[in-house]
């Protein structure tokens, strides 16, 4: 019964060809993509009619892997900057909430307040950012000789970031830190909607104290009910010192959908597209979130070797590890595993299969909704949102229509003062 | 006719020209579509879209929009005309600042450019974590090397780079992308870009606010120079093109506009402006003009009076012939050597 627990929030969460690794050789999948914004805006209608809250991308400042022949089979090296590509869908959408991922790392607090800001005037009050540290020695590698930073500093130097940007949002200037200077508070008008909406994924220990302070949205990654419960109870029971309400954050694990009208057709789906994972490419996919570069030099049918703590990724290299022991996986069948949906949560069938499945973490308190992530583009969203949206709606666990034009309306979160 | 030859026409909003119209916002986003549409109506090669992040607070210079997002937006709703954001070299990470553009011009099919301003602006400096600033070499040298990171991160994937072979399970080709390994003495930068190559190759590079030592770093990067009314002097723009000449390019390939600014009289004798733009277009002083526009109906007076004077005396071409802007400029296939 939803009478306890309201509505689940849902996002769009759109990257290229699709979160499937191996997506853009689908054959249904559009593979020009990243350089066709035609294609995103058709992507943002369809989630909007389908009442989605937002629309969810990531982003990373580098390519995605460093071996070019590994990179050379995948769609991931190339495609829109996700702010220019938000400023562009908030003209050719009214409703729906645009939410873009960006560093705290290689942006400065004024100019990243500035942009947001500016992306919700264009978009009426519809913008949101996701903060990120960011892990990985690539992105480090095109801002500076020095390499990424230790995992702890970076937080630091987020937290910094974070107050800052959340003060300029909030009209205020004047800023001496240990990372960061402002004189002056913006110079553009207030938010429509108050002030932008704080997404956060981070989720080690570190990542969600500052999202406890901070976030409005927490993105997440969980593979089992217990898991996301865990999750879930862990940062709601950190709001309270920080005197923040438990409904002040929305958590929004990601699902990564594969949806048909049988069972069978969308097993056939999936293994269609797990076919079409080169072995080199699941197990450098794989390497990359262990924040490892030599898995490779270990058999590929053997278990996962022992790994030293990593600066890198340390929640989601736990998760995957886990995983690993919890199925007794080998390296191929985790690389398959893992590159089908980057370690999120899958749900394989039909419509009311996955209502099914998104009903009972929802009603079970383990998310208050959830970032989708279709396998392939545009197929999977369209099939999500014809297909589950309904079943949701008519299970009374999701909106029929759009109750306000804010981003902040649609989730649910107060106007900050 | 000038031998053949057409202007290059831009136009500018300078809300700082003029006490704005609300005081307490810029102009909004439906009144910008209408000036950027009406300006591509006319067939002008550009907009150039300001940046007002230096400037702290006051009422009369308040923007409701960050330039390239604002850029971003307006491409949607335009198809022909060029959109030219200012972004400083301060303000951004050079990384962070070929991506934007970059994708800006796939945005907009081949119309987008960067406005590289090479005044320092103290101000800017204090908000962005630099209170004690940069000293003029200083900001001079590290912008050079700034311009140079972005325009070769936008040379980062060959133009045939992206083959899309489903079947053979290839999505680009190894050898058509290109590690910048740039080590600076300001910036270091690994590249490549994670945006596609640029439907008109790299966006167009303005520079503005030059002073004397600059001018070698325009007349070797930009493809478009401003210059202001005040330093109008034939010799300004043929010592830009000798330079540009010297650096190995054509002096063809860089285009210098000179800004004037719509005043009020313009309706009285729109004849009379003409006759100023002609004698400095034909005295080869510059290549065009960037109008500047205190306010956004001052670009109905150009329009309706100017342009059709411009016309009639065919100093303008009437219409678009290219797709790309830097075929409106006829900057297409005029690259450096």
């Amino acid at each position: 019964m939803s009478a306890g627990r309201g509505q689940m929030k849902l996002g769009a969460f759109l990257w290229a060809t699709g979160h499937h690794i191996a997506a853009w050789r689908h054959p249904q999948a559009h593979v020009t993509a990243g350089i066709d914004i035609d294609h995103y805006v058709q992507l943002a209608r369809t989630a909007e009619a389908a009442k989605f809250d937002m629309i969810f991308c990531e982003d990373a400042a580098g390519v995605r892997e460093a071996n070019v022949d590994i990179a050379s089979q995948t769609s991931r090296s190339i495609g829109f900057e996700p702010i220019s590509l938000l400023a562009a869908l908030a003209v050719q959408t009214e409703r729906i909430g645009l939410v873009s991922t960006a560093s705290t790392s290689y942006n400065e607090p004024y100019g990243l307040a500035r942009t947001f800001l500016s992306l919700d005037h264009l978009s009426g009050g519809r913008a949101g950012w996701n903060l990120v540290t960011s892990a990985s020695q690539i992105e480090a590698a095109n801002f500076g000789s020095t390499g990424l930073r230790p995992h702890a500093d970076r937080y630091e130097r987020a937290r910094e970031f974070a107050a800052v940007v959340t003060g300029l949002w909030r009209g205020q200037g004047g800023h001496e830190g240990r990372s960061f200077s402002v004189r002056d508070p913006l110079d553009l008008p207030r938010s429509p909607q108050g002030a932008p909406v704080m997404v956060q994924a981070g989720a080690s220990d570190e990542g969600r104290d500052l999202a406890a302070r901070t976030a409005d949205v927490v993105f997440t990654a969980a593979q089992t009910f217990e898991e996301a419960k865990a999750f879930y109870d862990d940062l709601k029971g950190r709001l309270a010192p920080h005197g923040r309400e438990p409904e002040d954050v929305k958590i929004m694990p990601g699902v990564a959908p594969v949806v048909a009208a049988s069972e069978a057709e969308a097993r056939a789906r999936h293994d269609e597209l797990q076919e079409l994972i080169p072995d080199d490419v699941g197990v450098a996919l794989l390497s990359s979130y262990l924040s490892i570069s030599d898995l490779a030099r270990y058999p590929i049918d053997g278990p996962l070797p022992e790994l030293p703590a990593s600066e890198g990724m340390q929640s989601r290299q736990a998760l995957v590890i886990e995983q690993s022991r919890r199925d007794k996986l080998s390296i191929r069948q985790l690389a398959r595993h893992f590159a089908g949906a980057r370690g999120h949560w899958r749900v394989v069938g039909t419509p009311a299969q996955i209502a099914d499945q998104l009903e009972a973490r929802f009603e079970g308190g383990a998310a208050d909704g959830f970032n989708v992530m279709p396998s392939y583009f545009p197929g999977e969203l369209e099939a999500f949102a014809t297909l589950v949206v309904p079943e949701l709606q008519r299970r009374g666990l999701f909106r029929k229509d759009y109750e306000g034009s804010t981003l902040r309306d649609h989730l649910g979160l107060k106007t900050p003062a | 006719m000038a031998n053949g030859a057409t202007m290059c026409l831009a136009v500018s909003l300078s809300p700082e020209a003029a006490p704005s119209h609300p005081p307490d916002a810029g102009p909004d986003f439906s009144l910008l579509t209408r000036f950027v549409q009406e300006a591509e109506a006319a067939g002008l090669d550009m907009v150039l879209l300001g940046d007002s992040a230096p400037v702290a607070g006051g009422p009369n210079r308040q923007m409701r929009f960050e330039a390239t997002t604002l850029v971003a937006a307006l491409a949607t709703v335009t198809s022909r005309i060029g959109l030219v954001a200012a972004a400083s070299t301060v303000a951004h990470q050079p990384y962070n600042l070929a991506r934007r553009f970059a994708s800006l011009d796939i945005i907009s099919h081949g119309r987008a450019g960067w406005n590289a301003s090479m005044f320092p602006d103290p101000r800017e400096a204090a908000n962005f974590s630099r209170p004690e600033g940069f000293s003029g070499d200083d900001f001079r040298l590290r912008a050079e090397e700034f311009i140079g990171i972005v325009q070769g991160l936008w040379k980062g994937w060959d133009a045939d780079a992206l083959l899309f072979d489903k079947s053979g399970g290839r999505f680009f080709d190894p050898e058509k992308m290109h590690l910048l390994d740039h080590k600076g003495e300001y910036f270091s930068v690994r590249g490549p870009l994670n945006v596609a190559r640029s439907p008109q190759d790299t966006p167009v590079l303005v520079m503005s606010g030059l002073s004397e030592p600059d001018t070698d770093i325009a007349a070797r990067t930009a493809d478009v120079v401003l210059l202001d009314e005040a330093s109008i002097e034939p010799a300004k723009a043929g010592d830009l093109k000798r330079r540009a000449l010297a650096f190995g390019r054509s002096p063809e390939a860089l285009k210098v506009l000179m800004n004037v600014t719509v005043s009020a009289e313009i309706t009285a004798a729109p004849d009379l402006f003409a006759d100023g733009l002609e004698e400095c277009f034909r005295s080869k002083a510059c290549d065009g003009f960037n109008i500047a526009m205190p306010f956004t109906s001052a670009l109905d007076d150009f329009v309706g009076l100017v342009l059709p004077e411009l016309r009639r005396r065919g100093l303008d071409r009437s219409g678009y012939s290219a797709a790309t802007l830097r075929a409106h400029l006829g900057l297409a296939g005029e690259d450096r050597q």
